[in-house]
């Protein structure tokens, strides 16, 4: 087993599971259920948030292809390239989704329904080039020439840091003030929810959500940036791969605080929190430090 | 001063920090380096915030507990600073950005000290405060950053 096999695993989500997210949203919007209204909006959120790593799994697979001299360059260039064009909407629709679980508006929802179409389409249409990778059997005479190359901001994205010096050394510092952002409102936030501060109502703190979620976008911006530029330094190293993960687990993770309901009865009920509280408190820090300690570590452990 | 700073660099613990190659040694310092700073800027952006009115709805007295964190951040940074500081005090010491740093690390610690008592206690809004404060960080964070780059620029 290789990160291409991860590759193939997820690759399904961004398509079949945006599918099924969609569908969820589509069926709210029909019907007016609160329950269905949660459900399409964490499953938009969950789907946008493992896009990432699919997306990632696939420069690991292009690695493995190219060490294998399998590699069929211009199929995969064009795959890249709608993957990415697909994976911008879809981000978006994951966010503005998240904005209708934490404090919902009118426009949200059919916002979020017609963006993740859009990623619908573009996805189906990277699956599509990328089938081609796959399974060259099924390609008809001409098909990868008639490979779309057009918009290609993979390609636009490594060319903007690898033609400007400047870009990496910013996008270093962006990266840091939005891991400083999200570390910040997660402290609060967590230590809110595991009861250490008290006399607050966790959905006032909750305020500050979204300028965790900027960070978190800043970071996956500035990093997406990174992992163009030199796909391979990231690939083939460990702690990137535990940093993706526990990443992802992280984001899933900040739903719990971002849904969570309290019952603020007497004043004393909103000071206590209880234990599943502090588990989940402790663990979301836990996770977003192990998160810094993988990216930290990273030039000096994990590389082969 | 030069002999002072080569003297530093030469002393046992220097020539470990930048030699030994373990993973105890530089990386684990620069790890807890980021967890001390990230904690002291992002709890005073997350307060700024509130004093710029986000989330007004923050009693300022349920965020008081949280200076002993910001301070025990601040230690750890400053210990973690220091150590990084000797392994290389010459390249440090004749490094711009590391000078801009510590110049708005201290106008950071200032504004927070500032809030704690104006704001806190003194019950002022803290608004101008607190974008300064914010303003100090982002240029103490961007110049930290920047340090290696410029380094390696100016040699």
């Amino acid at each position: 087993v290789n990160l291409a096999h991860l590759h193939l695993l997820l690759n399904h989500v961004p398509t079949i599971g945006l599918g099924f997210g969609l569908a969820l949203l589509a069926a709210s919007l029909l019907r007016d259920s609160e329950d269905l209204r949660r459900a399409g909006c964490v499953a938009l959120f969950g789907v946008a948030l493992v896009a990432i790593p699919a997306y990632l799994s696939g420069s690991a697979a292009d690695f493995v292809l190219q060490s294998a001299s399998k590699r069929p360059q211009e199929v995969v260039t064009a795959h890249q390239n709608a993957a990415m064009t697909a994976l911008i909407p879809l981000e978006i629709a994951g966010l503005v989704a998240w904005l209708a679980m934490w404090r919902p508006r009118a426009w949200h929802r059919p916002a979020a329904l017609m963006l993740s179409i859009v990623a619908f389409a573009l996805m189906a249409r990277a699956g599509t080039i990328g089938g081609q990778i796959r399974h060259p059997e099924i390609v008809t005479a001409g098909a990868a020439a008639a490979a779309p190359s057009w918009p290609s901001p993979a390609a636009a994205g490594a060319a903007f840091v690898l033609d400007n010096p400047w870009v990496w050394p910013i996008s270093e510092v962006v990266h840091f003030v939005g891991l400083c952002l999200l570390f910040g409102v997660m402290l609060l936030v967590n230590l809110r929810l595991a009861g250490v501060i008290g006399g607050v109502p966790q959905a006032e703190v909750n305020r500050l959500l979204p300028w965790g979620m900027a960070g978190l976008g800043l970071n996956i911006v500035t990093g997406m940036l990174f992992f163009l530029a030199a796909p391979d330094q990231y690939t083939q190293n460990g702690a990137f791969i535990w940093k993706m993960g526990l990443m992802l687990l992280g984001g899933l993770g900040l739903l719990y605080p971002t849904m969570v309901t309290e019952e603020s009865g007497s004043p004393r009920d909103v000071l206590q929190a209880g234990l599943t509280h502090k588990v989940i408190a402790a663990c979301s820090l836990a996770i977003w430090i192990g998160v810094i300690f993988f990216g930290r570590f990273l030039p000096y452990i994990g590389m082969e | 001063v030069a002999s002072v700073l080569a003297l530093l660099e030469q002393t046992g613990l220097a020539v470990w920090i930048r030699e030994s190659g373990t993973l105890y040694g530089y990386p684990l310092i620069l790890f807890l380096h980021t967890m001390g700073l990230s904690t002291v800027v992002g709890i005073s952006a997350a307060v700024d915030l509130r004093l710029l009115g986000v989330a007004p709805g923050i009693p300022l007295a349920s965020l008081e507990k949280l200076f002993g964190l910001v301070w025990a951040g601040f230690a750890l940074t400053a210990a973690t600073g220091t150590l990084l500081f000797i392994a290389d005090a010459a390249k440090h010491a004749s490094n711009p950005a590391f000078f801009v740093k510590l110049a708005f690390v201290g106008g950071g610690v200032a504004a927070l000290v500032l809030v704690r008592g104006r704001v806190f206690r003194g019950g002022a809004r803290g608004a101008g405060l607190a974008a300064a404060s914010l303003a100090c960080w982002l240029v103490a964070l961007s110049a930290g950053r920047l340090m290696a780059y410029i380094a390696e620029f100016i040699s």
